[in-house]
């Protein structure tokens, strides 16, 4: 099949070209966070990390996306081991999947909507005469928690999560349970010695959509967050296009510290699944 | 069992389908204040005044074509790196994969600024073609995934054997692999249109606010638009990607060995 494998490289072409886009991007956004135009200087990184600005919203980005991250993925798990049997079905499936129809910032406004003082659970729960006027609501959105953006978040993207994990629990064979219950395992061993195994690499690819998704897009915290402290995306947004071009250089700092930290976590997780990938097939769990 | 159908019923009645009918409830009716005791007044006044918009019709338009050639690329290159992926033996494959994956791992607003001077050089910036392909960079590494799953799912074998036979490479494409690829075709869809239609901060960047598409003249809206506006709007960006969807079903009884409606079921 010598002709089979020579030709069918050639089909790597359109991904050679494609990937050549975002390494392009990555890497004049890096050159220029060196200050590549005005001469080589780490100047622009010390600026962004001597600014309270720039630290506080790193840490509230960091924060906001791991709450986002670790909730998706937990009720994701929860919700498809509970009902995947349901979820089997057509009907049951697309209803679920209802959120992923909209973007992002659409979400989000159906969030402003159900949920903001003025919104319709504020009304409906003034009306019903819990309480006495919609100001005693919570503010749940464009709060200084970063409360309305996790919830967005979380609600996009647990359909994700179901969507990642129902392949894989439709694909666990019963005689592994069955296995678990014979050798007097309880329902906790029955998750770490069956089902963990089996979601692992999926779970780990996930997580890390969702996080670098969370902490870079600049969408949903522009349309749900404050001012203070605000997401490094918005931050970084509003120096790139902000009044002066001064600022520029500091948009790309900021955006290439965050790609950095992305770029060891999925380091970080792919050379763990490697070498789990690697134990596994040599037979040993230690 | 049957408890737990239930509780998956209170659930998903809860918060995927109550939303979405609030939703539509608000776009068919004024604003609503159930606390001053009113009800819902039923309008199509909402529907009237985002219609009667041309920037509404203009961006939908605009929309509609940059998400159908994205569409377009992200199939070619889907399906092209799919197969490679799956046929071709070689070392360090989950590396690749990796790699294939980062664009959505590395922040795309990153890329996009870094992109933006090339751009700007290659005359690329402002124009719709520019936005088409910073677009490409959130949704291909789906494509990539979806494609190289199901073609790992047909099997080296399948793909083999119109090969022994003689047939070429576009006969092998049309006759064996997209029949098959079918569900991967109909995700990919989804995805990609949704995705496209996500896309505000990278196409304001690269477009330069010249290319309007509909997160263009969303984010505006939302300053002085009231909630039955808003939520008749949001509907819109549903709309779209079902639309496209039906396009693309229509595309696909085209294919060889596909079960067409006015025809007798085999």
């Amino acid at each position: 099949m010598k002709s089979f494998n020579l030709k069918h490289s050639l089909l790597f072409l359109p991904a050679v070209l494609f990937m050549l886009l975002p390494l392009y991007g990555l890497l004049t956004a890096v050159l220029n966070s060196f200050g590549r135009h005005r001469g080589w200087t780490l100047d622009y990184y010390r600026q962004i990390f001597e600014s309270n600005r720039f630290v506080t919203s790193l840490v509230f980005s960091l924060q906001t996306a791991l709450i986002a991250t670790l909730l998706s993925i937990l009720i994701g798990i929860a919700f498809t081991r509970s009902f995947y049997p349901i979820l089997e079905k057509m009907a049951p499936r697309v209803s679920v999947w209802i959120p992923m129809l909209f973007p992002h910032f659409v979400w989000g406004y159906m969030v402003i909507l159900l949920l903001s003082e003025t919104g319709v659970a504020a009304q409906l729960l003034t009306a019903a005469g819990w309480i006495a006027d919609p100001q005693q609501f919570p503010i749940l959105t464009r709060d200084p928690d970063g409360i309305g953006i996790i919830l967005t978040y979380v609600w996009k993207e647990v359909p994700l999560v179901i969507l990642m994990l129902l392949p894989v629990y439709a694909s666990i064979r019963p005689e592994y349970y069955a296995l678990v219950d014979t050798l007097g395992g309880s329902a906790w061993n029955r998750i770490t010695a069956v089902e963990l195994p089996h979601l692992l690499p999926v779970l780990m690819e996930t997580s890390l959509i969702i996080f670098s998704f969370t902490l870079s897009a600049y969408e949903v915290p522009a349309l749900l967050g404050t001012t203070f402290p605000e997401m490094v995306s918005v931050l970084s947004y509003d120096w790139f296009y902000g009044s002066s071009w001064q600022k520029r250089p500091l948009a790309f700092a900021a955006m290439v510290s965050i790609s950095l930290v992305l770029l060891v976590l999925s380091f970080i997780g792919y050379g763990y699944l490697n070498k789990a990938r690697w134990r596994a097939m040599r037979g040993s769990r230690s | 069992m049957k408890q737990n159908s239930h509780i998956f019923l209170v659930l998903t009645l809860l918060f995927f389908l109550i939303p979405l009918l609030v939703l539509v409830a608000q776009s068919f009716s004024a604003p609503w204040r159930f606390q001053t005791g009113a009800g819902l007044d039923w309008e199509l006044r909402s529907y009237e005044q985002l219609l009667q918009n041309p920037m509404l019709w203009k961006a939908t338009f605009t929309s509609i074509c940059i998400g159908f050639v994205v569409l377009l690329l992200n199939v070619l290159i889907g399906v092209f790196t799919g197969k490679a992926l799956t046929t071709v033996p070689f070392k360090g494959k989950p590396w690749v994969e990796a790699l294939l994956l980062s664009p959505i791992l590395i922040p795309v607003l990153a890329i996009a600024m870094g992109l933006h001077i090339f751009m700007i050089r290659a005359g690329l910036a402002d124009t719709a073609l520019g936005v088409i392909i910073i677009h490409l960079v959130p949704t291909v590494p789906y494509s990539i995934k979806v494609f190289h799953n199901s073609y790992q799912q047909i099997g080296r074998a399948m793909l083999e054997q119109p090969h022994i036979l003689g047939s070429g490479f576009f006969r092998q494409l049309f006759t064996v692999e997209l029949p098959l690829l079918k569900p991967a075709l109909r995700s990919v869809t989804f995805l990609t249109i949704v995705i496209s239609l996500s896309q505000y901060a990278i196409t304001a960047v690269i477009g330069g606010g010249r290319v309007l598409t509909l997160p263009l003249v969303f984010f505006p809206f939302l300053e002085n638009a009231d909630a039955s506006v808003m939520s008749a709007f949001s509907l819109w960006f549903a709309v779209i990607p079902v639309w496209m969807y039906i396009l693309v079903e229509a595309a696909i009884l085209l294919l060889p060995y596909s079960r067409l409606p006015w025809r007798n079921k085999r």
